[in-house]
């Protein structure tokens, strides 16, 4: 276990944590910003190169700006405290959400024990990546040849995700 | 404990903590922020598996769900100005009338 995966994943977990509970929007935006990072620097650390750069440029870059940009233009500074006023559902919630946690651990633990060393492993360990001339050249030779479809498709879903913004951005409910 | 086994644990407790965020608050703009930090927590729970695997599907994989995540806060925000066109207010409680 490497030393700075702790350290990025310990900040990680306390901004992720500090956004359910921070009043203002815009502080949530700014521990959200921070957790991609974090996450993006472990993409890194692991040897994904391509995957961290489009964490950074579009999540970090694109989506955050957006989330960013709307909260200044809807005036969102009113801090949003009524959340927490049935204790009830507050704490119960809070506990639900622990609890998930603790099971899924336990699942993982007992899946790293038992059925983690069986695992069947594919051609790409790292000294293949390395003779095939890196991470980005075999994952963009792949996205090209064998997710060809997927990728035109995906091209597709961008264009009418742009058209149908466009026109709820100008269409006048009544 | 595992590099491996870290990673998995660290995306299990984005994925509670977005789950949170998505029942607890009740602006809509804290609503798309969870399911953002949810999508999160499922890439970097794919590239851990499949970077243990020596596989580069969970890669790609992760690549199509970023660009589906920003078609979708595009859709989402735009969704959200309407509702504060509309309604003057982005609380979910705000909005409670069905009509098309």
């Amino acid at each position: 276990m490497s030393p700075a995966i702790v350290i990025l994943s310990v900040i990680a977990a306390v901004l992720a944590a500090y956004m359910v509970i921070a009043k203002s929007p815009i502080t949530s935006a700014l521990c959200l910003l921070g957790v991609l990072i974090m996450t993006a620097a472990i993409y890194g650390l692991i040897g994904e190169h391509l995957i961290a750069t489009i964490q950074l440029v579009v999540y970090a870059g694109a989506i955050m700006v957006l989330f960013v940009f709307s909260i200044m233009l809807l005036n969102l500074n009113n801090d949003e405290t009524d959340y927490r006023k049935n204790p009830l559902i507050f704490f119960g919630s809070i506990a639900a959400g622990l609890g998930l946690f603790t099971l899924i651990v336990l699942g993982l633990k007992e899946y790293f024990e038992k059925h983690h060393a069986q695992r069947l492993l594919g051609m790409f360990n790292h000294e293949t990546v390395q003779k095939l001339g890196g991470n980005s050249k075999v994952l963009a030779h792949a996205l090209f040849t064998q997710f060809y479809i997927s990728f035109e498709v995906i091209s597709l879903a961008l264009l009418t995700a742009v058209v149908g913004a466009v026109v709820l951005a100008k269409r006048k409910v009544d | 404990m595992t590099n491996d086994m870290f990673i998995q644990i660290l995306a299990a407790f984005l994925f509670t903590m977005g789950l949170l965020v998505v029942l607890l608050r009740r602006d809509t703009i804290m609503i798309l922020m969870g399911i953002e930090l949810l999508l999160n927590a499922a890439n970097l729970s794919l590239v851990g598996f499949s970077n243990s695997s020596h596989m580069i599907e969970g890669q790609l994989q992760v690549f199509f769900i970023i660009t589906i995540a920003a078609a979708e806060s595009a859709i989402g925000l735009s969704i959200l100005v309407n509702l504060y066109r509309n309604f003057g207010s982005i609380k979910t409680q705000s909005a409670t009338t069905l009509k098309g």
